[in-house]
């Protein structure tokens, strides 16, 4: 098995690591970085920030944007860090809240690796340490026959860990974080034996504030974290361009010849999920009803991406409406009753009136069959 | 740099001269500092601040302990007291530093300035600050100019980045030239500032093409300066310091000096009135731009804080006593701030500084700290910092011995004259409008209502009807004398502010109901100027309102005060004439806005259509326009009354208000309530139709038989899942009536006049339980009625136990009242049959 993994690792692997995609302007960034680095740092904060938010180095290299929006939010997250308060990345589904956590683990520690993923099943093992019980068995308690967590690894090399959907993790489990948050160690008490977390080790933890009946965090663990909202999009063209990148890079990785020369199938998709969201049409003029969707900026770059799957191999090649369409329409109908009224409304009174968009409109109404 | 170079080589031939120009941004807690550290390094013999000479006169109570800022010096013209101009003083205000410094130290201490006695004067250029708000004393901000050249959005930041912290590109120069001293900066500044004049006029010239020099009165200012720093140097005075805005340092350099003859010239025949001034407490509120201060900056109560900070701590401990004030603030409002939080967020500030490369730590990365750590990223609570921290609600305070600002004198006058005492505990005071006194005294509380000032509340008269009473609760708080303050904005009479703000928010809106309620409330104001002008408003808004709602709102107040004006004896002829208007256009639209309503808007529009009605019924009497008015509404009323396409409430509430305007005999309300309840008509909708129609007065019911008949026969009419259905709407018409107004109309349906079987859905539908069969005697809850009736009913014998199962089936109902209703409902049936 690990002669398979170290055989995929050579550029086959269907989703490069950030360190792994971006080395380049990384290396770039350090080699040039003159700003004071804070210890098992990477790079400098003000680094970090340029590596998030894009610019151009004094050698010309540019620095793709990874985050698109207000930088202030980046350079509180980056400064959080650097107190070595855990960060607490909130927003609702498709914010870009693993995105940002990836990059930032990346460009501080090298490595977005570390990484615990939450949900309703996390076990205290995975953010303290489990046992190889065979070894357990034959040797007793030792160090050996430990079985570190990423967190604990972290904690040991001075790394950043990323927890992914920590409100998903059940509250009892959750609070073994705030011991490590607050002693910045762990102790194994089977071996009389304590990990001090290392210089450089936080935490990054990200959680969707829309869900319900989810585990909030106890105020406890909310304290050991600052908070950093990250919002949906402001402006159109901000979410065209974030969707266009992604899609782009989705399509490159996917080896999906895409042609997104005309930004007009992806402004429309857009535009289609801002208007539901919102509830009410981008000149103000009409009120829409919104689905239960979140219809977040994800959302819409999976329909573009399906979207240009469709068109490269069922297509010419070109991003058409009909290619568009079923992805637009499973998106937004999630619940088939009340969704498809939403969805039958929006595409009668706003997709119809518009000359424009008469392709679309054909083509939703085909896959309706009427 | 070639700027900062200059600046010092200057500023070396500055020093050594009798004349020190501190150019300063006006309440910049920087600048305050600055100058204080100038003052002392220079130690001057006299010390002059920029405003008007007439402000002299305050000087004296500047020393007093009761002076408290934010306060205001405030010039007035006696004889019209609403030319005015306020020159606002905050603790870190730059002019109130030296003036406190030339106070405590016996400096002589003079203000130098474009004389208030000529700007004021009418025909002045400017100065006519009554209508809105006085003219900003400082309109400028040439320091925000340059902080915005290089790059900084707050102004502060950039001088406390560039001046304070002697960060940025000057640095160097600025240094190497004078060793630190205070003062390079400001030469450095001044010389910054001949550039942004020179770029100035430079647009000026370029966008006056008839070169008349837009800037005319900056340079009659500077000549009416240079006039008093010429006079403070010829009494031998050996190192004066001049503190002023930093775009007039520049010109007021000893070597720029033009001669006197020159000044003189631009300075002559100007024109003179008689000019007073006062102290008058201001508010951090009114500090702030976001309050329309021209001068204003953005955080009054911020830089309070940075500048007491820096006095006492020096710069390292703005950061964390800032963030531990925030916290105390949040806590105040229940908000969990504790103190480990407060040591991380002042962390996370000071890092944030550092990443984004700032010297110091600012209110931006302090507010960014507060939302990450203190508020776990939510926006909602930082609004309550900004208000009561960023902004503060500082309120200065003047000594007893300060002669008031000319709105209190007024009012305190008037109070005198009309005998109404002040006083802090609440007093009520009866006025007869009858009376000359009475009527200034209503007149008096009406303007100060109008103008915000809480002193007096109207209250229900109670048992008299008449029109020409009214009681008002009286109690002083001492937060009304800021409120004068603010009125005082409007004007320094109560007259002429009430008048003021009745016309500024008589522009302001274009909302019918709002003008028309400004129309009655300049009428008991009695502002005869401002009545007429906001009755003109009314009119135009009027012409291009299409809203019928609106139009309907606006009619009753109007015709209160064409009605009630006379009392008042105050001209009404125009308000009648709009009414007209009004009512015309809301005639016309009538029909067409019943339509398409949901059952909000039914129960808004019925609303206002009763309102409409009295308004028009008062102006009934108003010879024939009144009568033609009266007409075309009452034509309205039947188009919608017989439209079938009405919501129910809307038309059942017309027919009755036409009934009772005797528009329609009792025998056609009962066959248009007949149609309206018929089978074929919805049940909801029916009922909607009844409970528009029965709202209101009881006597209807009381006194009109057929009415009553009508209603009762088709309530019997309804087969019984209908009348189920219906219980609870029918219910919610009649539970309007008092219990005794229930008990009468039951007593009524009892009275033999009607069938039997009519008493039981009166009972069910929330009358009063006296006059069933078996004798409970209970007008009390309709709950507690209904179980009566139940139990009555049961005790005759004559219902089966049966109900019980259908019971919660409804689930509308308390299970108990649903078996009664079952109950009844089958009585009735019974007792129809029979």
């Amino acid at each position: 098995m690990s002669d398979d993994v170290q055989d995929t690792s050579g550029g086959q692997v269907l989703r490069e690591r950030a360190e792994q995609a971006y080395a380049g302007e990384l290396a770039a960034l350090a080699a040039q970085d003159e700003h004071p680095r804070p210890p098992q740092w990477r790079l400098s904060p003000w680094a970090v920030t340029t590596y998030l938010m894009g610019g151009t180095l004094p050698d010309g290299t540019e620095i793709s944007p990874k985050y698109v929006g207000s930088r202030r939010l980046i350079e509180v997250a980056v400064s959080s860090l650097v107190t070595d308060r855990a960060l607490l990345l909130l927003g609702v589904p498709g914010t870009a809240k693993t995105w940002v956590a990836e990059h930032l683990a990346a460009a501080v520690s090298g490595d977005s690796g570390l990484v615990v993923q939450g949900t309703a099943g996390t076990p205290e093992e995975s953010l303290r340490y489990g046992w190889n019980y065979a070894r357990l068995l034959s040797e007793g308690p030792t160090r050996d026959a430990l079985v570190p967590s990423p967190v604990m690894r972290a904690m040991e090399s001075g790394a950043l860990v990323r927890v992914e959907e920590l409100t998903r993790i059940p509250a009892d489990v959750q609070d073994a974080l705030i011991s490590i948050l607050s002693e910045k160690s762990l102790p194994i008490p089977e071996i009389r034996a304590e990990v001090q977390a290392r210089r450089g080790f936080n935490v990054i933890a990200t959680a969707n504030n829309r869900d319900k009946g989810v585990n909030d965090l106890s105020s406890a663990l909310k304290r050991r974290f600052n908070t950093v909202i990250l919002p949906l999009p402001d402006t159109l063209e901000d979410e065209v361009q974030i969707v266009r990148s992604r899609v782009e890079q989705l399509g490159a990785s996917l080896e999906l010849p895409t042609q997104l020369q005309s930004l007009a199938e992806v402004e429309r998709v857009v535009t289609i999920f801002r208007e539901l969201r919102s509830g009410a049409t981008t000149d103000r003029r009409t009120t829409l009803k919104s689905p239960s969707a979140t219809l977040s900026t994800a959302e819409a770059i999976s329909v573009m991406t399906n979207g240009v799957a469709l068109a490269a191999h069922f297509g010419d090649g070109a991003v058409s409406a009909d290619d568009v369409a079923a992805g637009l329409v499973g998106a937004i109908v999630k619940d088939p009753v009340a969704d498809a009224v939403v969805w039958g409304e929006y595409l009668e009174t706003v997709v119809k009136d518009r000359p424009e968009w008469r392709d679309l409109y054909r083509a939703c109404r085909d896959l309706a069959g009427t | 740099m070639t700027v900062a170079e200059t600046g010092v080589g200057d500023a070396g031939a500055l020093f050594v001269d009798e004349l020190t120009v501190l150019g300063v941004r006006h309440h910049g807690p920087g600048s305050a500092r600055s100058v204080l550290a100038a003052l002392e390094e220079i130690g001057p013999d006299a010390v002059v601040i920029e405003g008007p000479p007439e402000l002299d006169a305050l000087v004296a109570y500047v020393g007093d302990p009761g002076l408290v800022p934010p306060v205001a010096a405030l010039a007035y013209v006696v004889d019209d007291p609403r030319r005015a101009a306020f020159y606002p003083f905050a603790s870190f205000s730059p002019e109130w530093v030296a003036l406190r410094w030339a106070v405590e130290h016996g400096v002589p201490v003079q203000f130098a300035d474009l004389p208030a006695t000529h700007f004021l004067a009418p025909g002045a250029s400017r100065g006519d600050g009554s209508r809105h708000r006085p003219r900003s004393a400082y309109a400028r901000d040439p320091i925000g100019t340059l902080a915005s050249l290089a790059g900084y959005d707050d102004a502060e930041r950039w001088w406390e980045d560039a001046v304070e912290h002697r960060y940025g590109p000057s640095s160097s120069s600025v240094d190497d030239g004078s060793g630190g001293s205070v003062l390079a900066g400001f030469a450095a500044i001044g010389e910054a500032m001949a550039q942004i004049r020179a770029a100035d006029e430079a647009d000026i010239a370029a966008q006056d093409e008839d070169g008349a020099g837009a800037d005319e009165e900056n340079l009659v200012r500077e000549a009416a300066m240079r006039k008093v720093l010429r006079a403070v140097l010829k009494s031998g005075r050996q190192r004066v310091v001049m503190v002023c805005g930093a775009y007039h340092a520049p010109a007021l350099s000893l070597d720029a000096f033009p001669t006197a003859a020159h000044d003189n010239r631009l300075l002559a025949k100007r024109p003179k009135v008689k000019v007073r001034a006062t102290w008058a407490p201001w508010t951090a509120g009114r500090l702030a731009t976001e309050s329309g201060y021209g001068a204003g900056v953005t955080s009054p109560g911020w830089y309070e804080h940075l500048f007491t900070t820096w006095q006492h701590d020096g710069p390292d401990g703005v950061a964390h006593s800032w963030l531990v004030k925030v916290a105390r603030e949040l806590r105040a409002q229940r908000f969990d701030a504790d103190p480990a939080s407060v040591v991380e967020a002042t962390r996370l500030a000071t890092t944030l500084a550092a990443v984004r490369g700032r010297p110091a730590v600012g209110l931006p990365e302090l507010t960014e700290a507060t939302q990450a750590v203190l508020c776990d990223g939510a926006v909602l609570p930082l609004r309550l910092v900004h208000r009561n921290l960023v902004v503060g609600q500082a309120l200065g305070e003047v000594p007893p011995s300060v002669p008031v600002v000319p709105l209190m004198a007024d009012l305190t006058r008037q109070q005198k004259a009309l005998r109404l005492k002040v006083s802090a505990s609440t007093t009520t005071v009866e006025l007869d409008l009858r009376r000359d006194a009475g009527r200034d005294r209503s007149r008096l509380l009406h303007r100060l209502r109008l103008l915000d000032i809480a002193w007096g509340a109207p209250q229900e008269t109670g048992t008299t009807l008449g029109t020409f009473r009214e009681a008002w609760k009286l109690r002083w708080d001492p937060e009304l004398a800021v409120s004068v303050v603010e009125a005082g904005l409007y004007g320094t009479t109560v007259v002429a502010a009430a008048a003021a703000k009745a016309r500024d928010l008589a522009g302001r809106t274009s909302d019918l109901g709002r003008l028309a309620e400004m129309v009655e409330r300049c009428l008991t104001a009695d502002l005869g100027d401002a009545l007429d002008e906001v009755v003109a408003a009314l009119g135009r808004a009027t012409a291009q309102q299409h809203d019928v709602s609106a139009l309907l709102s606006a009619v009753e107040p109007l015709a209160r005060t064409r009605r009630y004006g006379d009392v008042r004896r105050v001209d009404t002829d125009a308000v009648l004439g709009v009414a007209r208007t009004v009512v015309a256009r809301a005639s016309v639209g009538l029909r067409a806005a019943c339509h398409g309503l949901d059952d909000d808007a039914a129960g808004e529009l019925r609303l206002r259509l009763d309102a409409a009605h009295r308004g028009v019924s008062l102006l009934h009497g108003e010879a024939e326009v009144g009568e033609a008015m009266s007409e075309q509404w009452h034509r309205a009323l039947h188009g919608v009354a017989e439209d079938d396409g009405a919501p129910g409430l809307v038309s059942g509430r017309i027919t009755r208000l036409l009934l009772d305007a005797g528009e329609i005999s009792g025998a056609e309300a009962a066959v248009r309530l007949s149609r309206r309840l018929s089978p074929a008509v919805p049940a909801p909708e029916a009922a909607a139709w009844l409970d528009g129609f029965v709202d209101g007065d009881v006597l209807l019911l009381l006194h009109d038989d057929d009415v009553l008949d009508i209603v009762d026969s088709w309530v019997e009419g309804l087969d019984e899942s209908a009348f189920e259905d219906l219980l609870p709407l029918l219910r919610r018409s009649f539970s309007r009536f008092s219990g005794v107004e229930r008990d009468q109309v039951g007593r009524r349906l009892r009275s033999g006049a009607h069938r039997s079987g009519a008493r039981a859905w009166w009972g069910a539908a929330g009358g009063a339980g006296a006059w069933l069969p078996g004798g409970a005697e209970d007008p009390g809850r309709l709950g507690e009625s209904s179980a009566d009736e139940a139990d009555a009913a049961a005790d005759s014998g004559d219902l089966a136990a049966s109900v019980g199962d259908e019971a919660a089936a409804t689930g509308l109902l308390p299970a108990e009242e649903v078996a009664a209703l079952h109950a009844l409902a089958r009585w009735m049936g019974r007792e129809v049959a029979s």
